[in-house]
């Protein structure tokens, strides 16, 4: 199995002896984030995050089925991640690493368990159909802040993403296709993002975003997952460094910081990419999701 | 199906008649293994968990001789019994949550035991869970301190654990009255309230682990932290004088 | 259901299994016993007076003077080295240790051997007698049959002669005493580990390990090995002319059993004893006893002679009942504590 190439003991010790001079390897500012960029595909639901060097895409696809027995007023939503071996040669398909297994289970925590989507709204008839919803989230370039980057991504995606309307007469469901009838957006209730936090120096100093390198080196990390109303959706930190709670408080204040500064974000190229698409100001017109 | 809680503002007391800052009944015994090099078992109310220890070794893949960098490699390996639970279900080895249990449980104790004094070899921590009613996590780190502490693997302080939860729900904002944290909660109270795991160092307030899974104002958290760190010194109490009574007996 | 609400309890305290009182420390002359009664446990500030210095299974952090405990062990002050032996751990090789072994894989030119230590110990191929009588080199010849000599599950009792680094063992087998075991049954204490030296009870270092015992039925070899590792065997004569030659020449005598592998004809009543001795023992651990000759020899005896005393009352109680071999050895240790009284 190809190891993924270890971080040499010289830069190492260069790393840490930088952050202990408040230097940054890319010069950024200790709660800084790299660059975010965010583009939507020509489909509804494709998003593609690159933060620095990292590049995740998810898509959302939809299919019908029907729902769980336990859960018959409920849609079904699965998140599905992959780490694909262009990533990291360390990667290997259909063999998951610890990391990739922590990567889905928190995007499974921070917006599935949240309730993030309304998988109620999924519901079509009770009990014999509903909408399954899958986003799939694919790393295609892997230098650090991947948790951080897939959420952006998943969440991106499912605001980004519009579901065919259906029409129900009794007990027959029909599925307008787009040509018909203009798809609706999902409903989502709030949106959880990621923030890393990664404690260096015996849990002294913290970064947001670190790269790869910076996650190699790293005592602990901590990942809070808030939403811009200043809820935390979860909180994850597995062992590491031991960090001071009142350290880790002010972690959640940082991190509601960073989440409404995303949030902003994505909403922002959401405007533009609906702008774009709404080349003749018709979509108001065309749109059957009635005011809420 | 939701249960009920609202009760508990009418007399302060939880389902299971505690109060908010009381633990369960703990229950812990050590060297209960013949074979491992260190065992124990703990009871946390009804959560029963058996952890055994082997190590340290020479790992079991040849070849690949243990950690690597001059310290020891930990691996934890976490069993459900098929009965542990409510309904009766064998659990795969490949479960994503109880592989997030296994992370979390062997990189907490990386940061802990001494691992530099054995180089190249492996410490296997195997964790059986016998009956689940809340706080598994908490209670498999508690467990394998114990277990650790009897294999004689030397760790800088005692790693414990603790759940705690909020008994306002995170849509009732501001009700005051109602307001406390709880402390050490079973599964009934950990469907019904946003709860978090958190693992310190010892009697210092340094938090090791801290996990939780269920959206919380984030003004709430603080009051949680701090009934949970409090309950892990009191936990660290009860593990201290489970090993201190085991060493009377053989001392 | 298996979740129950369970009625309003207080915590209870920590249950801890008190003794009523230490009547199993009659061993008091024990040189391990340390002066304190209670232990010490890991994050037990143990002094931060700086004239102490630190041992085993202690840790000063970092910037601080305060000296902590590791593990959960005695205390012991040498001078003023500060260290605490943990109760139980895995053993740990030193050198010059009498060990009992296995053979876990054959390479080219060493086995590697379980002493029940974190790590495998080596045993090179130069550092056993070569078959031959004379002491010689090892050859190409040798790296070639190295199977003959020792392979894969074979059991043997050597010595360590050095430690590596990272606290791996090299073993040398260059001794008549030492080399491969047969006729007899293994015995390890306390399951994977043997690591029960350190507790009150266990085999113990510095005093004989090889010894023979006379039974009814013939001597048998005993080899307590340091690491918890135990054997039991027949008793092998020498050779009768041995007295008369010189040392290499018995050397070239003993050569051809040196390495083999064949038992040779035990009879059952000496198996009977070998067993019999091989229960005590694991019942004297289970007792958390010292395991070391005088031990052995005095609860051997008072084991036969319950026996015979029970058979002659019928065997109306006692060991054929199964009481297990803690009982046996509970037993005999308290009629040796009434006839050391009376």
């Amino acid at each position: 199995m190809p190891r993924e190439a270890e971080i040499s003991l010289n830069e190492r010790e260069f790393i840490k002896q930088a952050l202990q001079e408040q230097i940054r390897l890319d010069n950024r500012a200790f709660d800084a984030f790299r660059k975010l960029e965010l583009t939507f595909g020509e489909e509804y639901g494709v998003a593609d995050v690159q933060l620095g060097k990292t590049r995740v895409i998810a898509r959302i696809s939809i299919d019908v089925t029907t729902p769980l027995p336990e859960r018959k007023f409920d849609g079904v939503f699965q998140i599905f991640t992959e780490f694909s071996p262009m990533a990291s040669p360390a990667f290997e398909v259909g063999r998951p690493t610890d990391a990739e297994v922590i990567l889905s289970r928190i995007l499974e925590k921070a917006i599935r368990r949240s309730n993030a989507l309304d998988t109620e709204s999924l519901c079509i008839i009770a009990g014999l159909k509903c909408f399954a919803l899958r986003a799939d989230v694919h790393i295609i370039d892997h230098d650090g802040g991947l948790i951080d980057a897939s959420c952006i991504a998943v969440m991106a995606a499912l605001q980004h993403f519009r579901r065919p309307d259906v029409l129900v007469e009794g007990e027959r469901a029909t599925i307008l296709s787009v040509r018909e009838r203009e798809p609706i957006p999902l409903s989502i209730l709030h949106q959880p993002l990621c923030v890393t936090f990664s404690y260096f120096a015996e849990g002294e100093i913290f970064l947001v975003d670190a790269n790869l390198a910076e996650e190699q080196v790293r005592n602990a990390e901590v990942i809070v997952t808030m939403n811009r109303h200043g809820e935390v959706c979860q909180i994850a930190k597995y062992g590491g460094v031991t960090v001071n709670p009142l350290a880790m408080l002010q972690c959640t204040n940082v991190a509601l910081q960073k989440v409404k500064e995303m949030s902003k974000f994505i909403q922002q190229k959401l405007d533009e990419d609906a702008k774009r698409r709404d080349a003749g100001g018709l979509m108001a017109e065309l749109s059957a999701e009635n005011a809420r | 199906m939701p249960l009920d809680t609202s009760t508990y503002s009418l007399a302060l007391l939880r389902l299971d008649g505690r109060r908010w800052n009381e633990l369960r009944r703990i229950h812990a015994q050590i060297s209960t293994q013949a074979a491992a090099d260190g065992s124990s078992y703990l009871e946390m109310g009804n959560t029963k968990i058996l952890v055994s220890v082997t190590g340290p070794a020479e790992g079991r893949q040849s070849g690949q001789r243990g950690g690597s960098g001059g310290q020891a490699k930990v691996e934890v390996e976490i069993n459900f019994a098929g009965f542990s639970g409510m309904e009766r279900r064998r659990r795969g080895g490949g479960d994503k949550r109880s592989k997030e249990m296994e992370h979390c449980v062997k990189s907490a104790f990386e940061g802990v035991l001494l691992l530099h004094l054995f180089p190249h070899s492996t410490i296997t921590l195997n964790i059986h869970i016998i009956s689940q009613d809340g706080s598994l996590l908490a209670a498999c780190i508690n467990a394998s301190t114990l277990a650790l502490i009897d294999a004689g693997i030397p760790m800088t302080d005692y790693l414990v654990a603790c759940t705690a939860a909020s008994s306002a729900s995170s849509t009732a904002a501001d009700n005051a009255s109602a307001d406390d944290p709880l402390l050490d909660l079973n599964t009934l109270e950990e469907q019904e309230l946003p709860f978090l795991t958190v693992g310190t160092l010892g009697d210092s307030d340094q938090v090791a682990v801290c996990v939780m899974e269920t959206r919380v104002r984030m003004e709430r958290l603080e009051g949680m932290l701090a009934v949970g760190i409090e309950g892990c010194k009191r936990m660290r109490g009860i593990l201290d004088g489970v090993v201190k009574g085991y060493g009377k007996r053989f001392g | 259901m298996p979740v129950s609400i369970l009625p309003p309890t207080a915590p209870l305290p920590p249950r801890r299994d008190a003794t009523s009182d230490d009547s199993d420390v009659d061993m008091s002359d024990d040189e391990l016993t340390p002066q304190t009664k209670s232990i010490v446990t890991p994050g037990e500030h143990i002094t931060s007076d700086p004239q102490w210095m630190r041992g085993h299974g202690t840790y000063v952090p970092s910037g601080e003077t305060t000296i902590i405990s590791t593990v959960a062990g005695h205390m012991h002050k040498t001078n003023k080295l500060l260290s605490v032996q943990p109760l139980r751990a895995r053993y740990q090789p030193e050198i010059g240790d009498l060990v009992v072994g296995r053979i876990v894989s054959v390479q080219a030119k060493k086995w590697s051997v379980d002493i029940a230590a974190p790590m495998l110990a080596n045993l090179p191929l130069s550092s056993i007698n070569l078959p031959g009588g004379i002491l010689r080199r090892r050859t190409a010849v040798d790296e070639l049959n190295i199977r003959t000599f020792f392979s894969e599950g074979d059991l043997l009792v050597a010595e360590v002669q050095s430690l590596h680094q990272d606290n791996t063992a090299s073993l040398h087998t260059r001794s008549l005493k030492y080399g491969k075991l047969r006729n007899g049954l293994f015995a390890s204490l306390s399951g994977a580990g043997g690591g029960i030296l350190s507790r009150r009870g266990g085999v113990v270092r510095s005093r004989r390990q090889v010894f023979t015992l006379n039974t009814a039925a013939g001597e048998i070899d005993v080899v307590l090995g340091v690491n918890g590792y135990i054997f039991i065997s027949k008793h092998i004569k020498p050779a009768q002319s041995a007295t008369d030659i010189s040392i290499t020449r018995l050397e070239e005598g003993v050569s051809e059993t040196l390495y083999s592998s064949q038992n040779d004809e035990i009879e059952p009543a000496v198996m009977r004893e070998i067993t019999r001795v091989s229960t005590l023992i694991k019942g004297l651990v289970a007792c958390g006893m010292r395991v070391d000759e005088d031990m052995i020899v005095r609860v051997y005896d008072g084991a036969v002679e319950l026996e015979a005393e029970e058979r002659s009352m019928g065997g109306a109680n006692g060991v054929d009942k199964g009481i297990g071999a803690k009982g046996v050895v509970e037993t005999v240790l308290g009629r040796l504590e009434v006839e050391a009284g009376g």
